[in-house]
């Protein structure tokens, strides 16, 4: 048979399939149940597609599965939720790190002063040895007799609406400015060491053309800028964020969780991805590591507890809207689509899943960025070749990817308990969508997400109907990917190698 | 070695060594450009010529020696920092971005905004065939269009120096002569380091030449003192290649 014939007959097969299978769940389950269950797999499919995008792009570029992806989805979750409910650990933390990244971005100023620095071999190699030493050292001396987890167990304190003017008013007071601007001083000299260590001083080989440092100098500066602001405003911000609109705060905290990840992202393929490209099999053990790490440092901070996030004020007033205005203007907490209940911030996790993925395709198809990330799936050594720095897209991508499961972490954060396995199952239900959606392919996690969505949303139905096991719904995305295995092993979008 | 008055050379590689994992492929290959010529290397297979272009444009950078282009060492630095430098590379494979149509293979090479338009007249002349298959995605090409395009793409920013791995291998003899005539008009403007398995093509194009053997630079000069010197090319290139008499009679049945 002709392979198009046989391609066009096989799609009729699976859509007569899907079409039956469709109309027999609908008029089995009647239309509120069918309609309810329907949300509830888009809403899975959306989180579980933000998960599995930034995997597959990772994996389709730089051939890295990244094993940290579930901790880093639920940092996100972590770092979203702490600015919502109670932003004192963030502004407490915000000093460190802006001066750090201060001090960092000074490497591409003094870089091409220190590559024409004439010294003997020895210093070439025992220099930045020193300083990485140096800025270990001090790093400690930043945070010495800082205490660190009565920041944290600030936070945990819930917000009190009951202090009008002050929700904060319970919580102790932090160390006082006198003692703790120099805390900020030692990151940016701790930043600045690795700037030198990492800018290679005396290596001939390294390129860097002495441009006007204008521009170069924009970054740190306003960094330092940050620094100070944050230094001065640690206390008072956190209650002022706390007087703002909840839906306000909540949308600057999607903003802050997505930032996060988004640099979180690119020192973790800087610092420790980068030097382990050559074995592959490390990076991997590697990721599982950080895993661990990020998941034991959250457990540290905030203790192996659950939280629950409460919902911002758009989907929290009790009540059923009857359409979308209704919604937004009451703020209810369910809206009825064609008889059925659906909780409103369901709807925002679908919405958010549905603009990713147009972002995305947007990126990948219609940007240089995009183009470069299609070209260098298949050979990066000619993208290198043609000029174009893929060291750095390589990181622009690892960070694009911890973003999008950043994002999907605050996303879900209002909806799941907040705790340090969250992201566990999404990592999971996230590289079975990336294999059968196809691996590095985007369209394939979307299809691939919604395709596991919907399948343990109905499993969880039937399941329930019908008084079987619960983990019927998740062996259900198991037995999917097994199929589409044998049946095309490349995946459902993938290319076959 | 059949030395002349001093050019003024855009390429030196001066004595480079080149591993390739625990393999030690070049053991010493000098190779001179002169400015505005086309320079065609010459050898058996595996003696290390492609290995000498990815070394240039950094992609298998030496361990010993030096690269001077346009009067800068470039050995040791980053592929992507040497390619701005102004040279384009059209690998042995072609290269060509699957995923990617014509039009993106084309605009990918861009290096400041702007390069494409500028030079997409020039291109479209020198290969009239890419216009028509402008939106065709890469894997549609046949092999000759891929070559054409992996040309096309080096002359999309401008360069100084073009490196041109076996650009008649696997084409049909009229888009080699085709070739031939896109890669002369190019050599007008641009200086060319070329790698070139066919005899015939080389001896036609290029005005000098250099031999690599083993790893290693056993003869350099110009073509038209080589193409007398039938004892030298047995010696080195052997079989990989034919004898003036041998290629006059070749091309008299071409034509």
């Amino acid at each position: 048979m002709h392979p198009k014939i046989r391609k066009i007959l096989i799609a009729i097969v699976i859509a007569a399939a899907l079409v039956a299978a469709v109309v027999g769940v609908y008029s089995y389950a009647g239309q509120r149940a069918f309609i309810s269950t329907l949300f509830s797999g888009l809403t899975l499919g959306s989180l579980f597609f933000m998960v599995a995008a930034g995997l597959t792009l990772i994996f389709g570029l730089m051939d890295v599965l990244n094993f940290a992806h579930g901790s880093m989805f639920m940092l996100g979750a972590y770092i979203g939720w702490q600015f919502y409910t109670n932003p004192t650990f963030i502004f407490g933390m915000a000093p460190f790190l802006l001066a750090f990244g201060a001090g960092v971005l000074v490497a591409p100023i003094i870089k091409p002063y220190l590559i024409a620095w004439n010294i003997s071999e020895k210093w070439q190699k025992a220099l930045p040895k020193i300083a990485y030493l140096l800025a270990l050292a001090a790093l400690v001396f930043a945070f010495v007799g800082f205490d660190i987890l009565s920041v944290a167990d600030t936070a945990m304190v819930a917000a009190t609406t009951t202090t009008v003017g002050n929700p904060l008013a319970e919580i102790s007071a932090q160390e006082a400015l006198g003692r703790f601007w120099l805390r900020p001083l030692f990151m940016f000299i701790s930043g600045l060491l690795i700037a030198v260590a990492s800018s290679k001083p005396g290596d001939k080989t390294q390129f860097a053309p002495k441009e006007p440092i204008g521009k170069k100098l924009l970054l740190p500066a306003a960094l330092l800028v940050l620094t100070a602001a944050s230094t001065l405003v640690r206390e008072s911000a956190p209650v002022s964020i706390l007087l703002m609109n909840g839906n306000l705060r909540f949308a600057l905290s999607i903003l802050l969780a997505v930032a996060f990840g988004f640099i979180f992202g690119a020192v973790v393929e800087i610092a420790l991805i980068r030097p382990l490209y050559v074995r592959p099999t490390f990076i991997l053990l590697m990721t599982l590591g950080l895993s661990y790490v990020i998941r034991e440092l959250v457990q540290y901070l905030w203790d192996p507890l659950t939280y629950q996030m409460s919902r911002p004020p758009l989907f929290a007033q009790p009540g059923k809207a009857s359409g979308v205005v209704e919604w937004l203007q009451k703020g209810s907490s369910t809206m009825d689509i064609y008889g059925a209940t659906v909780p409103t911030y369901r709807l925002f996790i679908i919405a958010l899943g549905i603009a990713m993925f147009i972002l995305v395709v947007f990126v990948m198809t219609k940007t240089r960025l995009g183009m470069i990330i299609r070209a260098g799936v298949q050979d990066p050594q000619m993208v290198e070749a043609m000029g174009i720095n893929v060291k750095a897209v390589f990181t622009l991508v690892f960070a694009m990817g911890v973003g999008l499961a950043a994002l999907g972490g605050i996303g879900a954060a209002p909806f799941l308990p907040v705790q340090p396995l969250m992201g566990d199952t999404y990592q999971t239900q996230g590289l079975i969508t990336v294999v059968i959606g196809g691996m590095g392919s985007y369209i394939g996690a979307f299809v691939g997400a919604m395709i596991l969505g919907m399948a343990r949303a109905f499993g969880d139905y039937f399941a329930l109907k019908l008084s079987l096991s619960p983990a019927i719904a998740e062996a259900s995305t198991v037995i999917i990917m097994v199929i589409v295995l044998l049946t095309r092993p490349q995946g459902l979008f993938g290319k076959k190698e | 070695m059949s030395d002349q008055t001093p050019l003024s050379e855009l390429l030196v590689v001066d004595q480079i060594e080149t591993f390739i994992g625990q393999f030690h492929i070049l053991e010493g290959v000098s190779v001179r450009v002169p400015k505005g010529s086309i320079t065609v290397m010459l050898g058996r297979n595996g003696a290390g010529k492609t290995t000498t272009l990815k070394s240039i444009i950094g992609l298998t950078p030496p361990r010993e020696g030096k690269i001077i282009f346009d009067g800068m060492e470039i050995q040791g630095k980053q592929a992507f920092n040497i390619a701005n430098l102004g040279i384009g590379y059209v690998p042995e494979n072609r290269a060509i971005f699957r995923a990617l149509s014509v039009q993106e293979n084309l605009k990918l090479a861009e290096r400041r905004k702007g390069d494409f338009a500028r030079s997409a007249d020039f291109i479209f002349d020198l290969f009239p065939d890419l216009k028509r298959l402008y939106k065709l995605p890469g894997n549609h090409l046949s092999g000759g269009q891929q070559q054409m395009l992996a040309v096309a793409r080096a002359l999309v920013p401008e360069n100084k120096l073009l490196l041109i791995d076996e650009p008649s291998e696997g084409l049909a003899p009229i888009l080699i002569q085709q070739m031939m005539e896109a890669i002369r008009k190019l050599s007008k403007t641009t200086t060319i380091l070329l790698v070139e398995q066919n005899f015939i093509i080389a001896s036609q194009l290029a005005e000098r030449y250099t031999i690599i053997d083993d790893g290693k630079t056993v003869q350099e000069g110009l073509m038209k003192d080589l193409v007398e010197d039938t004892d030298l090319i047995h010696h080195y290139l052997g079989a990989s290649i034919k004898t003036r008499k041998e290629l006059e009679m070749e091309h008299a049945s071409e034509n």
